[in-house]
C-alpha cells in the first residue's frame, strides 16, 4: 500500500527555517515510521535523523509524529490513516531535518551527579531486597530518547529547567538503598531549575515509551525537596 | 584539519568501550583519555542484550564447571589460558557493576539471582530483569561522568588509524555534526567498536554495527581470527529479527514446530523434559549453534511455519502465567506486543534464527594487545579468544567488562612509557584519507549505497548462513567481488558537511565488504564443520581436529583481498572430546550423536 | 492561533523553535492541563463570596440581607455552580494525581484515607461555623 508522509526537512546551510517535504512510502501492517523514514533516505540520502536498534531500547529515533513525541520504531503507520507529518523533537534546537541538539539534554543528567555515591568498598555484592528495588527500579528504566522534554512545557519555556529525565535519573539514584549521595543531588534538585519548575502537566508521563513515569519521579522529588527544607530550617 | 592530543583512545562507546575508559582512568587520572563513539554511547548495541552475564556464583558452582562449558561450548576452538582468565575474573567484574549501581535482579534475601542459560550447566546467569545489557551500559555510562579525565567525543567516525611504523599513533576522524576531519594522536589506542552482524540480511543487530573497527585493523595489517564463526541467535522476529532472549528458555519457554511438536528432541537435545521444568544442557537450553541448526534441519523437512512469508517456529512461554512473564520477561512482552502483535501469555511468539554475534574478530593475546604496538582491541570486535566457534550466551557481556577492564589497564600502562608520535609523522597518512574522503563526492551516481548494501546482506546470507557448501560460499565470494568493484565506483551524492549521513554510510559499507570477505573466505578455507560453522560439502560434515583444530587468520594482501592462514590453539587442560549435550552429557562419553556430525 | 512559530536565527546554524503563546491550545493533554489550573479563577469568586458574607455577617442586619440578595442573583448563582463543578474536576485530577507523588505507600490506602480527611475537615468546619451562625 502507498501512503503519503509529510517531513519537517531544514538544511541549515539553505533554509532559515523547517519546511514540510511530501513523499511516498510502501506501508504494510508492521511498518514504522523509522522503516518509512528509512525509506525515504533511499530515495533521497540527504535526508537526516537518528536511528539504531529499531526496538525501542536505544532511545535513538524519538521525532515528533503528528506533534506528539515518539520513537520512530515503536509508532506504525496503520495507527495513522489520515495524515502523518514526521517533524524534529520539539523544544530542542533543529540540527538537521530531523536531528536535533542533545547537548542541554546531556548536560542536565550530568548535572545531577546521576552515579551511585557510596565509599564503602567491599569484594561482595550489596544486599538489596526485591522490594528496595522495587522503590526505584521503574526509574532505572529510562532510555534518554528525551521524548519526556519534547512534552514538557516547562522545559520549553525555559531550557535551564533539569527537566523530567534528569530529575528522574536523580530521583533513582536519590531511592536506591546503596547510594548516599542524596546531599549532593537535593541542591540541584531544590535549585530554581530544579523540581519546583514542574508544574505538574503530566504529558512526560504519556508520551514515556518505557512507562517510566517521570512526572511521578519528579513529584516524589518534590516531597523530598520539601522535607529537605524542612530539615535544613530546624538545623540552622 | 584540527589537531588534537590525548594519551588514550577509546573507540567506541558501548559496554567494552566505556569499561576500557573506566579502567584506564582509574588506573592512571593524570592520563586523558578520548572517547569516541559514531553514536552518543547510550545508543551502542550493549543496550539490545537482554538475558544476561555469567559468573561462578552458587556454591555448588566452580570455576572449573564455567571453564568446561565454555571451552566445550566452543568446540575446543577457545584459548584455554583466556578461558581461565575469563572465569576467574568474571565475578569480581559483575560485583564491580553491582557496587556502581546496576540493579541487578534479586532473591527475597536481598543476594543476587542467577538464572539458567543455554549450553551453561548451572545456574550462573545475572541479569536485570530482561534488559541487562541496557542497565550494563547506562551504568558503566553514569558512572564514567565521574570521572574528569575521560573526555566524550560524541557522534565521531574513525575513518583511519594513524599507524608509524607499527606503532599506532592516534585516528583520523570525522566530526558528523561538522564534517570536519580530526586528528588525534594518542600513545595507545583502544578499538571496541563492536561486531559486524549487519553485513547479514536478517541479524538483531542496530544499524550501527557494521564491522567499522574490525576493518580499520584488517586495512592495517592486523589479522582477524576465525571470522567464519557467525552465530545465529535461534530465537529473532521474523522479518526484523529483533532479539528475543534466550532467558525465555531458561525460564522455561519452550520450542514447537507447526505441528505443535518439540523437535529439538529429534537433534539430540533430548529426551524431551517436562514442560516448566528446563534441564541446563537439555533441548531448549541447548547452545545457541544447535538449536539454529535444528531450524534449518525442520526447515527442509517442511515443518516449520509461516509467519507474512517467512519461515518460523514457535516459542511458547503461555505456561509461565502473565505475572511471572511481567516480572521476569516485562521487555520481551513489550517487544512481541508492538512488533507481532502478539500477547505472550496467551499466544506462542513467532521466531527464526537470526544473525545475533561474531565470534570472529580483530586477533589479541590475553591482553587484548594486537600486533600493532599500542593497538587493543576488547569487546565483539576483538578475538581475544574466548568464543571460538560456538559463544554461550551470557559470557559475552562478562567477556567485555573482564576484558575491557585489562585493555583498560594495559593501554594505560603503555600510555605511561609511550612517547606522542611527531605531527609529521602522521601528516601525509591525514593528508591522504582528506583527498580520499574529497574524492568521494559526486553530484549524481547511477548506484547507491543501498543497493550494494542489500546485496552485499543477500549474499552472505545465502553464501554463508547457517550451513553452508562449497558452491554456495564460492558464489558469494564472486559476488563480494563484483560488489567492491561496484564500490570503488560509488559516489556520495550528499554534498553537505553537516550529519552527512550518506557518507558515514557509504565507508561502513566499505568496512563492511572487507569484513564480508574475511568472513567468506575464512569460512571457505575451514573445509570441516563445527560449531558454528557447519558445511554440507562431503566429507566435511564433521569436525576434523587433525586438521582444524586450528584458529583461521585472515590478512590482507597487497591487491586487498585477504589470504588465509592458520594459527594452533592454546590447550591447557581440557583436552578434545565430543561435545555432549541432553541426555548424552551426563552419559558416558560414547558416540558423538550431538556433536558436531549433523 | 495566527501566530506562527517564529525562529531567532540569525546565521547558518541551528534552528531554535521559539514556544508561541497559544502553546497550550496545541492539544488536549495541555488544554486538559490548562483547564486543571484554570479552576483556581471561579473558586477564588466563590472564595470572595464566603468572605464578604462573613464581613457582611459582622456588620448589620441589613448588610447581611444585601449580601444574601447579592447571592441569589442568577450570574452569581451561575458562577457558584461554576466553582462548584471546578472544585469537583480539580478534586478528581488531584485524586488521579495524588498516589503518583506517594513512593511506597499502597495507593489504594492513601486515597481512602485522604477522602476520609477531606470528609472529617469539611464536617468540621460545617459543624464549626454552624455553631458559629
Amino acid at each position: 500500500m502507498n501512503k503519503s508522509i509529510s517531513i519537517a526537512r531544514y538544511h541549515p546551510e539553505q533554509d532559515n527555517q523547517p519546511r514540510l517535504q511530501a513523499y511516498q512510502v510502501q506501508s504494510d501492517h508492521s511498518t514504522s515510521v523509522l522503516d518509512a523514514l528509512l525509506q525515504v533516505q533511499q530515495q533521497d540520502p540527504s535526508l537526516g535523523f537518528r536511528w539504531s536498534c529499531r526496538m525501542a531500547i536505544c532511545g535513538s529515533c524519538g521525532v515528533m509524529v503528528n506533534g506528539i513525541p515518539k520513537l520512530g520504531c515503536k509508532t506504525f503507520l496503520r495507527d495513522y490513516p489520515d495524515e502523518l507529518t514526521v517533524s524534529a523533537l520539539a523544544h530542542f534546537a533543529v540540527e538537521k531535518d530531523l536531528i536535533v541538539d542533545m547537548q542541554p539534554f546531556l548536560q542536565h543528567l550530568n548535572a545531577v551527579k546521576p552515579y551511585l555515591i557510596n565509599s564503602e568498598q567491599s569484594a561482595e555484592p550489596h544486599r538489596q531486597t526485591p522490594a528496595q528495588l522495587a522503590k526505584y527500579q521503574q526509574f532505572a528504566n529510562c532510555i534518554n530518547c528525551g521524548l519526556c522534554y519534547s512534552a514538557c512545557p516547562q522545559f520549553g519555556l525555559n531550557p535551564e529547567f533539569l527537566g523530567p529525565a534528569a530529575i528522574t535519573l536523580a530521583q533513582r539514584y536519590n531511592l536506591d538503598s546503596r547510594d548516599q549521595g542524596k546531599a549532593a543531588r537535593m541542591p540541584q534538585l531544590n535549585g530554581k531549575n530544579g523540581v519546583w519548575s514542574c508544574t505538574f502537566v503530566g504529558f512526560c508521563s504519556d508520551v514515556c515509551p518505557k512507562k517510566v513515569d517521570p512526572a511521578a519521579a519528579i513529584n516524589q522529588g518534590k516531597v523530598a525537596s520539601a522535607g529537605d527544607f524542612i530539615i535544613s530550617m530546624f538545623k540552622s | 584539519m584540527q589537531q588534537l592530543q590525548q594519551d588514550i583512545i577509546v573507540v567506541g562507546g558501548g559496554g567494552a568501550g566505556l569499561r576500557a575508559a573506566i579502567a584506564a582512568a582509574e588506573a592512571n587520572p593524570k592520563l586523558q583519555v578520548a572517547l569516541l563513539s559514531k553514536v552518543y554511547p547510550m545508543r551502542s548495541h550493549t543496550v539490545a542484550a537482554e538475558g544476561g552475564a555469567a559468573a561462578v556464583t552458587l556454591t555448588e558452582d566452580s570455576l572449573a564447571a564455567h571453564f568446561q562449558d565454555t571451552v566445550s561450548g566452543s568446540d575446543w576452538l577457545a584459548e584455554q589460558d583466556v578461558a581461565a582468565y575469563f572465569v576467574k575474573h568474571a565475578y569480581q567484574e559483575l560485583v564491580q557493576l553491582e557496587r556502581w549501581g546496576c540493579p541487578w535482579s534479586r532473591k527475597a534475601d536481598g543476594s543476587v539471582q542467577v538464572r539458567r542459560f543455554g549450553g551453561m550447566k548451572t545456574e550462573r546467569t545475572w541479569f536485570a530483569a530482561d534488559r541487562t545489557g541496557f542497565h550494563i551500559l547506562h551504568t558503566l555510562f553514569q558512572t564514567s561522568l565521574r570521572y574528569p579525565s575521560i573526555h566524550r567525543f560524541d557522534e565521531y567516525f574513525v575513518l583511519d588509524l594513524l599507524v608509524v611504523e607499527q606503532r599506532i599513533a592516534g585516528v583520523l576522524a570525522i566530526q558528523f555534526s561538522t564534517g570536519q576531519l580530526v586528528q588525534i594522536r594518542a600513545k595507545a589506542v583502544i578499538l571496541a567498536t563492536g561486531g559486524a552482524g549487519r553485513v547479514f540480511h536478517y541479524n538483531t543487530n542496530g544499524g550501527i554495527v557494521t564491522g567499522d573497527g574490525m576493518a580499520l585493523a584488517y586495512r592495517h595489517g592486523v589479522a582477524l581470527r576465525d571470522m567464519e564463526f557467525v552465530q545465529y541467535h535461534p530465537t529473532g522476529l521474523p522479518g526484523s529479527g529483533i532479539l528475543i532472549t534466550e532467558a525465555c528458555r531458561g525460564e522455561g519457554g519452550i520450542l514447537l514446530n507447526k505441528d505443535g511438536y518439540r523437535y529439538l528432541q529429534d537433534y539430540g537435545l533430548g529426551p524431551e523434559t517436562p514442560v516448566g521444568q528446563p534441564k541446563n544442557k537439555y533441548m531448549e537450553l541447548g547452545p545457541r549453534d544447535k538449536l539454529s541448526q535444528a531450524f534449518w534441519q525442520q526447515q527442509q523437512l517442511g515443518l516449520t511455519g509461516d509467519y507474512q512469508g517467512h519461515a518460523v517456529v514457535y516459542l511458547d512461554l503461555r505456561h509461565l502465567g502473565k505475572a511471572h512473564l511481567a516480572s521476569r520477561l516485562p521487555f520481551i512482552c513489550e517487544l512481541a506486543n508492538a512488533y507481532v502483535n502478539i500477547d505472550p501469555a496467551s499466544q506462542p511468539i513467532p521466531i527464526r534464527p537470526a544473525v545475533h554475534y561474531t565470534m570472529g574478530g580483530i586477533l589479541t593475546d590475553i591482553n587484548c594487545q594486537t600486533s600493532i604496538s599500542g593497538l587493543f582491541a576488547v569487546g565483539e570486535c576483538a578475538s581475544v579468544g574466548l568464543h571460538g566457534a560456538n559463544r554461550l550466551g551470557s559470557n559475552s557481556l562478562s567477556e567485555l567488562l573482564v576484558f575491557g577492564k585489562v585493555a583498560g589497564e594495559q593501554a594505560a600502562a603503555q600510555a605511561e612509557q609511550a612517547n606522542i608520535a611527531p605531527f609529521s609523522a602522521v601528516a601525509g597518512q591525514c593528508q591522504r584519507q582528506q583527498s580520499y574522503i574529497s574524492s568521494l563526492f559526486a553530484d549524481s551516481c547511477s548506484d547507491s549505497s543501498v543497493a550494494i548494501r542489500t546485496e552485499l546482506t543477500l549474499a552472505m546470507e545465502q553464501g554463508c548462513g547457517i550451513y553452508r557448501d562449497n558452491a554456495g560460499m564460492q558464489l558469494c565470494l564472486n559476488r563480494l567481488q563484483a560488489l567492491k568493484d561496484r564500490f570503488q565506483q560509488l559516489k556520495v551524492t550528499d554534498n553537505s558537511n553537516l550529519f552527512n549521513s550518506a557518507l558515514l554510510q557509504h565507508l561502513e559499507l566499505g568496512f563492511g565488504l572487507d569484513v564480508a570477505e574475511t568472513i567468506c573466505r575464512s569460512a571457505l578455507a575451514r573445509t570441516e564443520s563445527r560449531g558454528a560453522h557447519q558445511r554440507l560439502d562431503q566429507g566435511m560434515t564433521t569436525r576434523n581436529d587433525t586438521d582444524f583444530l586450528q584458529h583461521s587468520l585472515a590478512l590482507r594482501q597487497q591487491d586487498g583481498s585477504a589470504a588465509i592462514s592458520w594459527q594452533p590453539v592454546t590447550i591447557t587442560s581440557l583436552p578434545p572430546a565430543a561435545r555432549h549435550y541432553g541426555s548424552q552429557a551426563s552419559g558416558s562419553p560414547g558416540n558423538d550423536t550431538t556433536g558436531s556430525s549433523q | 492561533m495566527s501566530d506562527k512559530p517564529v525562529s531567532n536565527k540569525t546565521a547558518p546554524g541551528p534552528y531554535q523553535p521559539v514556544m508561541h503563546r497559544y502553546w497550550w491550545l496545541q492539544h488536549r493533554y495541555f488544554r486538559l492541563y490548562m483547564l486543571r489550573e484554570a479552576t483556581v479563577l471561579p473558586l477564588l469568586f466563590f472564595i470572595g463570596c464566603l468572605l464578604y458574607g462573613l464581613y457582611c455577617l459582622g456588620q448589620s442586619e441589613a448588610q447581611w440581607q444585601g449580601w444574601l440578595a447579592f447571592m441569589a442573583q442568577p450570574w452569581v448563582v451561575l458562577l457558584n455552580l461554576l466553582a462548584f463543578i471546578a472544585s469537583l474536576f480539580h478534586a478528581k485530577t488531584f485524586f488521579e494525581l495524588f498516589p503518583r507523588v506517594m513512593p511506597l505507600a499502597p495507593a489504594g490506602f492513601m486515597i481512602a484515607g485522604q477522602w476520609l480527611a477531606t470528609l472529617l475537615v469539611a464536617a468540621g468546619l460545617i459543624v464549626i461555623l454552624g455553631g458559629w451562625i
